[in-house]
């Protein structure tokens, strides 16, 4: 059994339940996005909750730009961590680009997985007509460079320094706390392989229920994305949600709670 | 938790509204509640125009989705955002490049988010020539890298064929050690080879020297034994004669076998003789053109008689100018010892014939055939070889030296023909001579 993912994703399990609960963070924050969604769950579920390698406190030595250059990497990140823990009939909830690793992961090992939630999914971002991916190739780039310009002012140079410098490990510390993604290289690559991804082929051979969680005015991922997902993805169910944005996890925990809530309570009932 | 509902617009302090720094506050909907004027100004509105207008509306589509990613999740977890690059979007849609800071508070029983926004145009002239240096930075490390790893690839290849250069110079090693060895081998043999070379001149020439030797002695030998032999034919004459007084029927017998044994014993050393002149290489030859009819006219009477009285008849063929170039003497002594061998070896009542021809240009041959005994095959080659008869039994019951055909061969041999045998045993014999022809 690959131990080694619970230290290296940094794992954390809480919960009084059986049934796994494990939840995938989105693209550029980490498992402490969960904060105010993954608690509500802690009574019914074993919650578990993961940083993606190059995160939040994951193990910044095991980062392989090959691996994750694709999003097969980070779906890989998502079984190892399962296998790190013998899961069995998990819930995966999934934000965003996560949502498209849910889906990868889903369809490499369907027997592990019980229902798939994937909160804002877009299996591809770009427009690709008659498709509509809400952006343009040029938008992507808008955001890559703004990366980097975030990045050059500080962390570009300040963050590899203060990582090397073994008198003063808080200072590290302090940095990971100050902002989601660690590593702005990794970041910037993570954004590429989101992006510039496209799973829609990916979609119609999943075979594990999911729950399509649907923000309102939803820039990230428009509605009509979302229809799409729900109409490519067999045994799938669509809610839209009063949330705005693309994080109702953070901006409206309530609300994503309950309907994930009402979408797993028959199957837990049975 | 309570979520975030627009705050009505209210003025701002005067002093706020026209400080040096854009300002705006916006409800966690995204909804701005507060713009100061030179916020309004830097994007391009009229004064109070953004208050009411959503939060994306002055981003751009990049900023949206940093916003959406990673600025909204940094304030709504740990409450504020420090300079944080951003493009807004001015009203006439031009790029507007700000650093903001971000603070989340709660006012009046909602939260606001309230945004200090200095514009950057001078700074980000910097960080892009920075950034720009740092890709081409990169690029470049990207590409010593890929150099790196081609060096490397190719230094792999480099040794890889050294190693099989160095396993090609093993081989070549191991192959130059072989031919080497070889050589060694060869040398070897030559040095055997001309050793033995060397010992075989010199037997050849021990040899030669035992040869003459040998004739010398053998000439020296017949010599001194037909001397006494002479004597000894001389004396038995003078007995059988009377001289020294009468001889009765038993000494007469006794003298008749002396005779006889003196008779062989000297035929047996004119042999020897004669086969020691001819191997020591002393004979003469007297060539002329012998013609074969004549020559069979001057022998066959000399053997005809025993022929006849041993109940064998001897037939002849022999086309007229059939020529050979050749020492007559030498001829007729061939001839009549193929004759007397043939008389020796053929039981009464067989045949003997002689044949005669040309054969082939510069060639005539004579045969003489018999209906003997024969020569078993294994015998054929041995028979022309000194002091060997075909049959030791016959030796016993034949007369002769086994000196005649060796003698013979050795002779047309010395006259530019040679001699050859063809036997079926029990049935019979052929010997044949050939010589070369009239010149």
């Amino acid at each position: 059994m690959p131990v080694e993912a619970l230290s290296r994703n940094n794992v954390r399990v809480s919960g009084r339940g059986t049934q796994p609960m494990l939840f995938a963070h989105g693209f550029g924050c980490d498992q402490n996005m969960w904060r105010f969604v993954a608690p509500a769950f802690e009574d019914d579920y074993q919650v578990v909750l993961f940083d993606y390698v190059g995160s939040g406190k994951s193990d910044l030595s095991a980062y392989d730009p090959r691996r994750y250059a694709t999003l097969d990497g980070y779906a890989q990140d998502v079984l190892d961590v399962v296998h790190a823990l013998d899961l069995r009939d998990v819930v995966l909830v999934a934000h965003s680009v996560s949502s498209m690793v849910a889906v990868l992961a889903a369809n490499r090992e369907p027997e592990r997985f019980e229902r798939l939630v994937l909160i804002g999914p877009s299996p591809r971002y770009v427009n690709d007509p008659p498709y509509v991916g809400g952006f343009e190739r040029a938008d992507i780039d808008g955001l890559l460079e703004m990366m980097e310009h975030n990045y050059i002012g500080w962390a570009g140079f300040l963050a590899p320094a203060i990582m090397k410098n073994p008198d003063r490990p808080e200072l590290g510390e302090e940095l990971t706390e100050s902002f989601c993604s660690t590593d702005p290289v990794i970041s910037r690559r993570f954004a590429e392989a989101t992006f510039l991804s496209d799973n829609r082929d990916d979609l119609p051979r999943v075979r594990v229920p999911a729950l399509i969680l649907q923000c309102s005015d939803d820039m990230v991922a428009p509605t009509e994305v979302g229809e799409y997902v729900h109409g490519q993805m067999p045994g799938s169910t669509f809610r839209q949600m009063n949330a705005t944005g693309h994080c109702p996890h953070m901006s409206h925990p309530e609300e994503t709670i309950e309907l994930i809530r009402e979408y797993l309570q028959p199957a837990h009932a049975a | 938790m309570s979520e975030a509902v627009g705050a009505p617009a209210r003025a701002l302090d005067p002093l706020l509204d026209h400080a040096p720094a854009g300002f705006l506050s916006f409800a966690d909907d995204g909804t701005i509640t507060l713009a100061n004027a030179t916020l309004a100004e830097m994007l391009g509105y009229a004064p109070g125009e953004l208050v009411g207008r959503r939060l994306d509306t002055v981003l751009t589509t990049g900023a949206r989705l940093f916003w959406q990613t990673h600025f909204f999740p940094l304030i709504r977890m740990h409450g504020r955002a420090d300079e944080v690059f951003l493009v807004l979007r001015g009203a006439g849609g031009g790029d507007v490049a700000v650093l903001a800071n971000a603070v989340r508070r709660e006012r009046a029983g909602a939260w606001a988010n309230d945004c200090v926004v200095v514009q950057v145009r001078e700074r980000r002239k910097f960080e892009e020539a920075l950034l720009a240096a740092r890709k081409e930075a990169e690029r470049a490390r990207a590409q010593a890298e890929e150099h790196a790893e081609e060096l490397r690839a190719a230094n792999e290849q480099l040794e890889e064929q050294a190693v099989e250069l160095e396993l090609s110079q093993e081989q070549l090693r191991e192959q130059a050690t072989e031919l080497e060895m070889q050589a060694d081998h060869l040398r070897a043999l030559n040095d055997e080879l001309t050793e033995r070379g060397i010992e075989l001149e010199r037997q050849r020439a021990a040899a030669d020297d035992a040869n003459r030797a040998k004739s010398s002695f053998l000439a020296v030998m017949s010599h001194e034994l037909r001397t006494p032999l002479n004597a000894i034919a001389g004396y038995v004459q003078l007995m059988e004669m009377g001289i020294h007084g009468p001889v009765t029927d038993a000494q007469r017998e006794a003298l008749d076998r002396i005779g006889r044994s003196q008779k062989h014993l000297l035929r047996l050393i004119n042999d020897v003789l004669n086969l020691a002149r001819i191997e020591s290489g002393r004979v003469e030859y007297m060539l002329e053109d012998v013609e074969l009819g004549g020559l069979m006219a001057d022998v066959t009477p000399m053997v005809e008689p025993q022929m006849l009285s041993k109940g064998l008849a001897l037939e002849m063929e022999i086309p007229p100018r059939t020529v050979a170039r050749a020492d007559r003497e030498k001829v007729q002594q061939i001839v009549i010892n193929l004759l007397s061998n043939a008389l020796k070896f053929t039981p009464p009542g067989g045949r003997v014939r002689v044949d005669a021809g040309r054969a082939g240009p510069g060639v005539v041959w004579l045969s003489v055939a018999d209906t003997g005994i024969g020569i078993p095959p294994e015998k054929q080659v041995s028979v022309f070889d000194p002091f060997v008869q075909v049959d030791m039994s016959s030796t016993r019951r034949s007369e002769g030296s086994g000196l005649g055909l060796a003698i013979s061969r050795d002779l047309a041999r010395g006259m530019g023909g040679d001699l050859s045998v063809a036997s079926t045993l029990g049935a019979g014999s052929t010997f044949t001579l050939t010589l070369p022809a009239e010149s």
